[in-house]
């Protein structure tokens, strides 16, 4: 029988256990180079320049929006992004709309600061999780940083810790960092960073990063990291190219189910061909 | 520990894979208990507790009661009698949205506006061959986008007609890679819970062996094996049927 044919009729469950398979391979080897290391896309080297340019004096704010489900794509962004403030000490807060978000980026910060040897309350803050109206509260961090965020995440007054004590409002702000899954960009540019000229970089998963290209064209985003591909390529250029992380494993995997599509893809059409030519009943059949 | 209960609980979420099933539901409804749980928790512990709770009943700001009063009224829509009440804190945050749109309407679009206006000449002033064509490309896939969605007078003219065709198609471009995006979204989502798997559970906790290259090659063996006889048995199972005509 011709396994064309035979590729008509395949159980899709047998697909699940290849992609499991395929995926597998590069998360088990764990290569140490990245993938195409020497491709930087222009949107991260533009995010990877304002973060370098944040002048003495001001703070990064970290708006993450994401939670469990989308940890594979932004927690690498994160990550990275932590890595390259805690190395150029620039000082940062974390701010978690996501009420798991909150808990997940708070392990990731003080996993990061353990190996950078950073200090919390010294180089980071946690603000922990926010809710209500997020364009109030957007809006209001810019005019009084201390009213809004009166505390951290665990219920320590700002004022005690140095890394935020002497931010006042957003002349205090270098950036606004959004790590979204569900997309915050339409508070933080209308409400924050338009009006008072400061710069945003967006980091969205990679379905969403397409439509974000206007923005960036417009100046609206001083640049972009668009899914974990975006947080590779950022490791790239914070000089950790060479290192096995779960970014750079997670990429490599990426490009071996990219192939995987695309040889089913044409192994689907030339076995749907093939069968119509011969007179044979293509397309699938109902499971489960 | 919590190793084996995060293995344990993606494999009970990844049966779904197999066929909905009671195993896939427990575990579905145990991850949105403890989220919602959990969010509950962490609202009254991070936001209700230090904004509202603590500066109303320790630090003499009594008249954060009214919050309370405020929040509470969005509940009377429950009763038909009192929903007026409901109504006006609904009315409230309409008003507060829509006055915002206008804002964000402005904020957002026309800076994007402005720089579809593009020059033929770089930011230097210069004028490539590279940066020429760039530009007519996009003008040509904008005029032809915007002329599929003008619908003031219908499209007769071969013009028009052919324009909005041509926009159209390029649409169906932008969407295809949307859709490319989002499977590759959606494979790197799974490849986080593979990586836990691997990474944390198998090596971290069940096999410290795991660690050695062999051990590898000894399983994707025998998961090839696995594979090719489940294939060969759905394959035998389900003949491909000669069509009738």
């Amino acid at each position: 029988m011709n396994l064309l044919y035979i590729l008509q009729n395949l159980d899709r469950r047998i697909l699940y256990v290849a992609v499991a398979i395929v995926l597998s391979v590069p998360l088990i080897i764990r290569p140490w180079q990245h993938p195409a290391k020497d491709t930087i896309f222009p949107e991260v080297r533009q995010a990877y320049d304002t973060i370098n340019n944040v002048p003495k004096g001001k703070i990064v704010l970290l708006s993450t929006t994401w939670g469990a489900g989308t940890k594979a794509e932004n927690e690498p962004q994160l990550e990275a992004l932590m890595r390259h403030m805690f190395k150029k000490h620039i000082k940062f807060a974390i701010l978690a709309w996501d009420a798991g978000g909150s808990e997940i980026t708070w392990q990731s910060a003080q996993r990061v600061a353990k190996a950078t040897h950073a200090q919390y309350g010294r180089d980071y803050v946690h603000l922990g999780f926010k809710t209500g109206v997020t364009i109030a509260i957007a809006s209001g961090l810019g005019e009084n940083f201390q009213q809004v965020f009166n505390v951290d995440r665990n219920g320590t007054p700002l004022s005690k810790l140095p890394a935020v004590s002497y931010v006042k409002n957003y002349k205090q702000l270098g950036a606004v960092v959004d790590i979204t899954s569900t997309g915050m960009m339409g508070v933080w540019i209308p409400y924050l960073t338009m009006p008072k000229h400061i710069p945003l970089i967006y980091c969205p998963t990679a379905v969403m990063a397409v439509s974000a290209y206007p923005y960036l064209d417009s100046k609206q985003l001083s640049g972009m990291l668009n899914g974990v591909m975006g947080a590779v390529q950022y490791e790239t250029l914070i000089g950790r190219g060479g290192v096995a992380t779960d970014a750079s494993a997670t990429s490599w995997a990426l490009s071996c189910a990219h192939i995987y599509i695309l040889l089913l893809i044409v192994l689907g059409n030339l076995g749907y061909l093939a069968a119509k030519r011969a007179g044979v009943s293509p397309g699938g059949r109902r499971i489960g | 520990m919590s190793a084996w209960a995060g293995a344990l609980c993606i494999f009970g979420i990844y049966t779904v894979l197999y066929r909905e099933n009671k195993c896939y539901r427990l575990f579905e409804h145990i991850f949105i208990g403890m989220y919602a749980g959990y969010t509950v928790y962490v609202t009254w512990a991070q936001v209700l507790k230090p904004k509202w709770w603590d500066p109303m009943t320790a630090e003499g700001q009594w008249f954060l009661i009214f919050d309370a009063i405020g929040g509470s009224m969005f509940y009377f829509i429950y009763s038909r009698k009192h929903a007026w009440i409901s109504r006006v804190v609904f009315g409230l945050f309409m008003g507060f949205s829509a006055g915002g749109i206008f804002r964000e309407y402005y904020e957002t679009y026309f800076p994007q506006m402005g720089s579809s206006m593009k020059s033929f000449a770089t930011s230097t002033g210069a004028i490539t061959l590279g940066h020429v064509f760039s530009v007519i490309v996009f003008y040509v896939i904008f005029i032809a986008a915007m002329s599929y969605f003008f619908f003031s007078f219908e499209h007769k003219h071969p013009a028009v007609t052919s324009t909005a065709k041509a926009g159209r198609w390029f649409l169906m471009i932008g969407f295809g890679a949307m859709f490319g995006s989002t499977v590759m979204g959606r494979m790197t989502l799974f490849i986080g819970r593979l990586n836990y798997l691997i990474n944390v559970w198998i090596k971290g906790t069940v096999l410290p062996e795991a660690h050695y290259p062999a051990f590898y090659i000894v399983v994707g063996v025998v998961l090839a094996v696995i594979a090719a006889s489940v294939a060969l048995y759905f394959s035998f199972r389900h003949p491909v049927k000669k069509t009738e005509d």
